[in-house]
């Protein structure tokens, strides 16, 4: 070994390198402060090898991003886990970077001579922010492809150039096919070049100048890097590392149903680094909007670019630093106020229950008519919660007449319209999630509801209006008194125009049906 | 006469064919199709702050984006939020000689 390490620091000069990267002298009092550079460059390199591993599998394309998405997901050996890594990375890097950033800030490492290295900083943040916005677009699901509306739209208020740089970040005539290669092509090509670059220039910056050290000099000799402080990044990265595991396994990413430009029951949310900017947007009505998305980002920028040159001199304690650092924490608290009430502003809908219609309807496709067709190893593949692609019309049609698009397959399975209503209501609300769980009782009565109440009476907001609102109907009247109005309604209600349903229901449906009507108070 | 609920107004996907580079697809547009006076309106489903799809809210009558709470009235004019115009119309008509609606996305 001492001879090949001999031959090789003959040839490439590796003691040197390894004196020079091991033996940089840090000021004394340097300590736990100064491992997020460390941190930052170890996830940048977990980063790296899974996204190289995710690369192997993913497939940029509209017809086969999300799918291949699911594949790692489901089928490639420790795919989810990857995805959870890389996933998480962005955030754990992002944060990693903001407290470095706050670090600098506080302790007025930016000064004279370490100007270029806080702008070479300030770059490789934006760097890391367009690596998580192009990154999210690649599934290709909805929330993919929302964000990516939206990031194209604040890209166009920009004065002057924003036509010519939402054309060049969409690619084609819309977002579609070739907005997908442009944006993998920049995540994967453009930004890793871009930050390797970088990331050099503010390693070369960060040794030509040293570390700024504590910012009341300790006395004391310098100490070299290797070996006290070398051991606290790397326990700093291992307490990472473990963090980082453990988000992967115990809360791995989700993948929201495909991309869907029609599809109206999506709240689009995005990545929760960028709420703060969304929450932004919606304070400025009309022709203000440009404030809120190009301009209070930018003056915020630049304000943080000239910092160097605006607080200067002096000593680096920030007890004599406060007109500089309160306008620092005051666009901090804003940048985590507005994240806050970003993150609280969910609209009422996303969480709604499955009405009676769409539980009868998953009953419906769980039952012969669909699964003759759609089950492992026949002609259609089973249908399956966050797996329908196919357009609601596409399904209203299908669901009206299977052969009309699958041609000559099966002959229409029977049913009726109030049952091809409830698979249509179902199979929109099965693209994004599952239907919660239905016992036997359960199933019948949604599914004698949906088939012979719902056509004049409404329950939890659907429904017809020739009859009364069902909703509350344990209100009106006890079980025998439901079922016996059900079965013959005049014997109830001599002005009754309901029609009797003793002849088309049998004793036990009405029954069940009038006990669970009972029961909804 | 083309058959529009009256109390609400007609969700509409408008499939066409669509070409995008290599990539030929069908895509679709979602159309809001209305009464207005004699004849028809017809609104864009993109919100005009920074584009996601409105829907018609029935409890409320109104339309509602759901990213940023742009708030449209029926006839697609601003009621609140950040939109800065009103829903954008879309061309339509009726065929003389099929009596279909057509739309122009």
């Amino acid at each position: 070994v001492r001879r090949l390490a001999a031959w090789l620091d003959e040839r490439a000069g590796i003691r040197m390198l390894r004196r020079h990267l091991l033996d940089e002298p840090l000021p004394a009092g340097t300590g736990w402060l100064f491992t997020l550079g460390s941190v930052i460059l170890f996830g940048l390199a977990v980063q790296t090898i899974t996204g190289i591993a995710l690369a192997l599998y993913y497939a940029p394309t509209p017809d086969h991003a999300w799918d291949s998405v699911r594949f790692i997901t489901t089928g490639v050996r420790g795919g989810a886990f990857l995805r959870g890594l890389h996933h998480w990375g962005a955030s754990i890097i992002v944060v990693a970077v903001v407290l470095h950033l706050v670090r600098v800030v506080f302790q007025a490492s930016f000064r004279t001579p370490r100007e270029l290295t806080w702008l070479a900083g300030l770059l490789l943040l934006l760097i890391v922010l367009a690596f998580g916005l192009t990154g999210y677009l690649l599934p290709w699901d909805q929330r993919a492809y929302w964000a990516t509306v939206v990031t194209i739209n604040i890209a166009q208020l920009t004065p002057v150039i924003g036509d010519a740089m939402a054309a060049v970040l969409r690619g084609g005539p819309g977002i579609g096919a070739l907005t997908l290669t442009r944006w993998y092509a920049a995540h994967v090509l453009v930004l890793p070049a871009a930050l390797a670059a970088l990331v050099g220039v503010h390693l070369y910056l960060m040794r030509h100048h040293g570390i700024t050290g504590p910012v009341r000099p300790r006395p004391g000799p310098s100490r070299s890097f290797y070996p006290f402080q070398a051991a606290r990044d790397l326990a700093m990265s291992g307490v990472i590392a473990l963090v980082w595991i453990a988000l992967a396994s115990l809360a791995p990413p989700s993948l929201e149903p495909p991309a869907d430009p029609t599809a109206s029951d999506y709240v689009p949310r995005p990545e929760w680094y960028f709420l703060g900017l969304f929450q932004l947007l919606k304070f400025f009505p009309g022709r203000w909007e440009v404030i809120g998305a190009i301009v209070l980002p930018g003056v915020a920028f630049t304000w943080l670019a000239l910092l160097p040159w605006i607080d200067r001199g002096g000593s680096r304690d920030w007890r004599t630093r406060r007109l500089a650092l309160s306008g620092f924490v005051a666009f901090g608290l804003g940048a985590v106020a507005l994240t806050v009430a970003g993150a609280l502003d969910r609209p009422a809908r996303a969480t709604e229950e499955w009405t009676i219609q769409e539980q009868a309807g998953t009953v419906l496709i769980a039952g012969d008519a669909c699964v003759r067709c759609h089950a492992p190893g026949r002609v259609a593949p089973p249908i399956e919660p966050g797996r329908i692609g196919r357009p609601a019309d596409w399904l209203a049609m299908h669901v009206e007449d299977p052969t009309a698009l699958a041609l000559g397959l099966r002959e229409a399975p029977p049913g009726n319209q109030h049952d091809r209503a409830a698979i249509v209501a179902a199979l929109a609300r099965l693209r994004a999630g599952r239907p919660p769980p239905l016992d036997a009782a359960a199933s019948q009565i949604a599914v004698l509801f949906s088939r012979h109440c719902l056509r004049c009476h409404k329950m939890d907001r659907v429904g017809g209006s020739e009859g009364p609102d069902l909703t509350h109907a344990g209100r009106n009247g006890d079980a025998a008194q439901i079922e016996r109005r059900i079965a013959d309604p005049p014997s109830v209600d001599p002005n009754a125009e309901m029609p009797a349903f003793g002849d088309k229901l049998t004793v036990e449906e009405i029954r069940v049906l009038a006990a669970w009507l009972a029961w909804k108070r | 006469m083309f058959d529009l609920p009256a109390d609400q107004p007609f969700t509409a996907v408008i499939a066409d064919r669509h070409t995008d580079g290599w990539y030929a697809t069908r895509r679709q547009t979602v159309v809001f199709l209305d009464r207005d006076g004699a004849g028809y309106r017809a609104l864009s489903a993109q919100c005009t702050h920074l584009g996601c799809r409105v829907s018609w809210e029935a409890a409320r009558k109104e339309y509602v984006c759901p990213c940023h709470g742009g708030v449209y009235a029926r006839d697609g004019r601003v009621v609140s939020g950040p939109p800065p115009a009103p829903l954008v119309r879309v061309p339509v008509r009726v065929n003389p000689q099929t009596a279909d609606l057509e739309v122009e996305v």
